[in-house]
């Protein structure tokens, strides 16, 4: 039995992701202080969309190519293998739909439907619409069943915990901001305003954030009754993925309720980005960890490698 | 598939559970590798408590080498690999998963055995079974009495 030794720089991965991440995180804060002290006549929103668009679709990118490398380490049968089949479909149904709305919703040279004629505006429209559900509610649904094949491996190996009321109060917060959302939503109908498709969407995926809330609530009472270790680290990006995704979501629904001056829309993309950064560590981290395990030149200390005594030997 | 090597030495000491040792068993009967592993950790074990039980002394050593040969024959027959083994486990899940998780694993009265099983489980099921072997490996490599799988099999 020979083992493959591995060195494609996985082990890293994690570290990069944190470096790219801080980079963009302190480039567009420092433009955001910039423009504030200095009152410059431009768009922050503006000028940042399509590089917001481009980080996020390749931090997801990544995300997915870990996720496939992970899947391939657990074989059939492996307690893990289902909790990682469906982290690796929500990763492809983040991007599939929304690369394919990408491509079909413009007219480009990849767009072969615009060559054969058949890119009606109502298409597109129909596109756009199955992208965001599924990048949305069957994405977080994905990752609830995730989540839940998970606390129920770590339940069995005695990592779960009662919560305690700081996490009680986290989920109760997302609670009343999703009941606050559909008292709105409601409120609107019934005041004959009219709801967009995009809101009700939105509205789809909230009840299950909030079961994703408990979930990641309790995940990281597991994580602390389990360490700060190399595996523990991939969970507990997952814990603030989903806390960063939620805050995203409060921050969306935050933008019409102020002024444009007060720059929201660009908080609102950086914690989306800082979201999909976290996503892209949970399997990253787990990589680094059996990369670690599998080059093993550096992972014992010296003063361990003594064996047994030399006179039992 | 072939059984691990910590499974191996467990059914050798006859503390891998009569389910398992049914399933190594029958391997055993077709698998001539394993068996060859097995002949193997025998022979390790037999050498080692051989070695322990009768330390070979050179008669022109002072008194202070004497009594250092003392302990440590008195440290072999405690099982000084096993808590090597044990020691180098303890360190790579405090690597891999955390203090509290390391803990977590001992309970009062569980025999070393048993930790050690524990220990493989949970390697195996959060980090994968390629890369859990790869750490087991990584503790048994230089420990006298037995020897990573990867060169048990050259």
């Amino acid at each position: 039995m020979t083992r493959k030794a591995y060195t494609d720089g996985m082990e890293s991965a994690p570290r990069w992701i944190m470096v790219f991440l801080g980079i963009y995180l302190s480039v567009h804060l420092l433009s955001l202080y910039l423009w504030h002290s200095t009152g410059l006549p431009f768009s922050i929103p503006g000028t940042s969309a399509s590089s917001f668009g481009v980080f996020g679709a390749g931090l997801a990118g990544a995300g997915l190519w870990f996720c496939l490398a992970v899947l391939r380490s657990f074989p059939a049968g492996a307690p893990l293998r289902p909790v990682w089949i469906l982290f690796a479909l929500a990763a492809v149904v983040q991007i599939a739909p929304s690369a394919l709305a990408a491509i079909l919703g413009t007219v480009s040279l990849l767009n072969g439907a615009a060559w054969m004629g058949y890119a009606s505006p109502e298409w597109m429209d129909r596109l756009q619409r199955f992208a965001s559900l599924a990048g949305g509610p069957l994405r977080l649904a994905l990752l609830a069943a995730a989540m839940q094949a998970l606390l129920r491996i770590l339940r069995k190996f005695g990592f779960l915990a009662r919560p305690r009321a700081a996490d009680r109060a986290v989920f109760g917060l997302f609670c009343l901001f999703t009941l606050c959302r559909f008292c709105e939503a409601g409120a609107a109908s019934l005041a004959g305003r009219p709801i967009g498709t995009g809101e009700w969407i939105s509205l789809a995926g909230l009840p299950i954030l909030c079961v994703l809330f408990l979930e990641a609530m309790a995940l990281r009472r597991a994580v602390a009754r389990m360490g700060n270790g190399l595996v523990a680290r991939g969970w507990m990006a997952l814990v603030w993925a989903v806390l960063l995704t939620g805050a995203g979501e409060a921050a969306l629904w935050a933008i019409p309720h102020y002024p444009q001056s007060l720059p929201l829309a660009m908080f609102g993309a950086l914690i989306e980005i800082s979201a999909a950064a976290a996503f892209a560590l949970v399997p990253a981290c787990l990589v680094a960890a059996q990369r670690h395990a599998l080059n093993p030149a550096t992972s014992r200390p010296e003063d361990l490698a003594t064996g047994v005594p030399a006179l039992a030997r | 598939m072939h059984p691990k090597i910590a499974r191996l030495i467990a059914y050798c000491d006859s503390e891998a559970g009569a389910d398992r040792s049914g399933r190594i068993a029958r391997h055993l009967s077709e698998c001539e590798l394993c068996r060859g592993r097995l002949r193997r950790i025998r022979g390790e074990k037999e050498e080692l408590s051989a070695s322990a039980a009768a330390p070979a002394l050179d008669p022109g050593r002072d008194l202070d080498a004497v009594l250092s040969a003392i302990a440590a024959w008195r440290e072999g027959r405690d099982g000084g690999a096993a808590s090597e083994l044990t020691s180098r486990l303890q360190w790579q899940l405090e690597k891999y998963f955390g203090v509290p998780a390391m803990r977590s694993l001992e309970r009062p009265g569980m025999r070393a055995e048993e930790w050690l099983g524990e220990a493989d489980r949970m390697l195996d099921v959060f980090l994968g079974p390629e890369a859990g072997e790869a750490v087991r490996d990584d503790c048994l490599r230089g420990l006298a009495w037995v020897r990573p799988a990867r060169e048990m099999s050259r």
